[in-house]
């Protein structure tokens, strides 16, 4: 399903961020990717749906080159590619209803989005989302109003709504408390097991990524140290991705 | 290593930048000096003479006393440059080279007295007072007859504010999308385009809407509508970079969101950018039309028509107790939008 290939970075500023990372995701795969904060998780996701310009390598999404894509094709790539934020990133000012029905501008003509015209199918499928992320009764509330696990699950309907064969989180949990952080994890499992879609996800609490993750990939300065099952990350593995003082945290 | 280059490139060019500062330091001071204090207050000169030579002798003198001072604790500009150093807990007022900045302050004070011909003499002669007074009293017995007359003035004046800032607002809200550095860095075209449109911008801007006025007065006619067209152009190009300014002040994030589904530009730009900048512009809009009505009254007095046209007509036959009601109707106008704007500004928050 995506295969990458020598993937490098390097910033207009110089900073090699990305060296010669190489892997594939198969189909359905919930992936976590770990790392050091700066080690490059964020870099990689980024050049994944060309938000960042990869400067080598190749990202093979369905067998097609995307770091060549341009104009209307690359959109459309980025059409079947949702992403989360650790920011959530909603619209301010806007009801769920509109942040979620954002999730399909991509098959919306222009002047009728700007318009607020929807069909009604869409704006039933916008529904359909809302309520898989449990946030039924909501459609009319201001996103900007919500809690920070209700906003997170704004923005997984939001991804829903692009019927994504992929879908990118960047530390989707950092700004929740765990309670929200378990909650919000299992609509993305959800998200994975009953609609198939694949998921590729930055995280940093190794709990976590033992409980939700098929496999895992750690970074450090980024280059890829490991590429396993989550449960073979060993004590030594973990001093290795995270430094020799790393302690591990848990949360419950 | 490079960076150590660098770093010593930079320090030469402080140092000339330091040595430029005070020499022109030094020359103001030796111009000034011979022009106020010789001139004027010493010998008492009334018609004191112009010529290129004397600028152009301070020039020298400055730039001979600075290469002097240079080296001492007496240079201003090493030591605004930041190359003298300055213990972190002593001011930097109270160093020798502060007292350079005294003087130069000082000088531009007694020289500012001067040419504004600041003389309490005259404040205070029996023959003005008796001007002051004259003039008081036809102005707190404001002429209410012209009161229609002043009032259809001070009506037109609110209404060419109105249609200027209006029309202004479309133009400067494209406008403003082109000027912001953040959605038009992303190739070289746009970035020209981007760098263009901020010179127009800030050359137009430069130029008082007073000075446009009197342009447009000669163009299209003495009357509203040439005091519509220039408070209009002064809005556009102040919406504008207040609106681009905004724009470039935005959270990323649902930017990135956006583009993220896949949208178009256009897209990303009305559902990424613009939810975020409404607000602040409404209230930058209604403010400006609060300052265009307060100009527009300033702009009548060069033909821009409206209340201030009437004013200087008033006023030039001397009828001050009409000037008087004008006066009144003024001070309600700007009372009353200052209020509503203030208002309505608020209730956005
Ligand atoms: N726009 C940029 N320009 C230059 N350097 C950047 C830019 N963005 C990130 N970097 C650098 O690239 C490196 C990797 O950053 P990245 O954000 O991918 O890390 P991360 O693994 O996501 O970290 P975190 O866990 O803190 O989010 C960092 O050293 C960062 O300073
Ligand atoms: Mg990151």
């Amino acid at each position: 399903m995506l295969e990458i290939k020598n993937l490098e970075k390097v910033y207009p500023n110089g900073h090699h961020a990305l060296k010669d990372i190489s892997f594939s995701v198969p189909k359905g795969e919930f992936l976590v990717v770990i790392g050091l904060s700066g080690s490059g998780k964020s870099t990689m996701l980024r050049c994944i749906n060309r938000l960042h310009d990869p400067t080598g390598g190749e990202i093979l999404f369905n067998g097609v080159d995307s770091t060549k894509l341009k104009g209307s094709s690359l959109r459309k790539m980025r059409s079947e590619i949702g992403m989360i934020f650790q920011h959530f990133n909603l619209i301010p000012r806007k009801t769920v209803m509109a942040n979620v029905l954002s999730g399909n501008l991509s098959r919306t003509g222009v002047l009728k989005s700007i318009l607020g015209i929807y069909d009604p199918e869409v704006v039933e499928r916008a529904k359909k989302y809302i309520d898989i992320v449990g946030l039924k009764g909501k459609e009319k509330n201001r996103a900007d109003n919500l809690s920070g696990g209700q906003q997170q699950r704004v923005s997984i309907a939001r991804a829903l709504m692009q019927n994504p064969k992929i879908l990118l989180a960047d530390e989707p949990v950092a700004s929740l408390d765990p309670a929200t952080s378990h909650s919000v994890m299992q609509y993305l499992k959800k998200v994975n097991e009953e609609l198939g879609v694949t998921v590729i996800c930055n995280l940093h609490f190794l709990s976590l990524v033992r409980q939700y993750a098929h496999r895992v990939v750690a970074l450090k300065h980024g280059k890829l140290i490991y590429d396993g099952r989550p449960l073979e990350i060993s004590e030594e593995w973990f001093k290795t991705i995270y430094g020799e003082d790393a302690v591990e945290v848990t949360i419950n | 290593m490079q960076k150590i280059i660098k770093r010593k490139a930079n320090k030469q060019v402080q140092i000339i930048k330091a040595f430029i500062l005070d020499a022109l330091s030094w020359a103001y001071i030796a111009l000034v000096s011979y022009k106020i204090i010789y001139e004027k207050i010493i010998i008492d000169v009334r018609y004191p003479e112009f010529a290129w030579k004397q600028p152009i002798y301070s020039l020298y003198f400055g730039i001979a006393v600075s290469i002097i001072f240079f080296f001492t604790n007496f240079s201003l500009g090493k030591g605004l440059f930041g190359l003298i150093k300055i213990d972190e807990n002593d001011s930097a007022t109270s160093k020798p080279f502060a007292f350079l900045g005294y003087l130069l302050i000082a000088l531009t004070f007694l020289t500012g007295f001067y040419v504004s011909q600041v003389s309490i003499k005259e404040f205070f002669s029996a023959n003005g007072l008796e001007g002051a007074k004259r003039i008081f009293t036809a102005l707190i017995h404001p002429n209410w007859g012209i009161f229609e007359q002043g009032l259809f003035a001070a009506i037109e004046t609110i209404y060419m504010a109105f249609i200027a800032t209006a029309i202004a607002i479309p133009i400067a809200f494209i406008l403003g999308f082109f000027a912001a550095r953040n959605l038009m860095s992303g190739n070289k075209f746009a970035f020209f385009c981007y760098s263009a449109l901020r010179a127009v911008l800030n050359i137009s801007r430069s130029i008082e809407p007073l000075v446009w006025a009197i342009i447009f007065s000669v163009w299209v006619g003495i009357g509203p509508f040439s005091g519509m067209l220039a408070l209009c152009l002064h809005s556009i190009a102040s919406l504008t970079k207040q609106y681009s300014e905004q724009i470039e002040s935005i959270n990323d994030g649902p930017v990135e969101a956006i583009t993220a589904t896949g949208a178009h530009p256009i897209q990303v730009v009305w559902f990424g950018v613009v939810p975020q900048i409404v607000l602040p512009y409404l209230s930058y809009t209604i403010y400006r039309w609060d300052i265009n009505v307060r100009m527009a009254t300033v702009i009548g007095l060069v033909g821009g028509g409206g209340i201030g046209n009437l004013l200087m007509q008033y006023q030039g036959q001397a009828r001050w107790s009409e000037v008087g009601l004008l006066v009144i109707l003024i001070a309600a106008i700007v009372w009353t939008m200052d209020w509503a704007s203030s208002v309505i500004r608020e209730a956005l928050k």
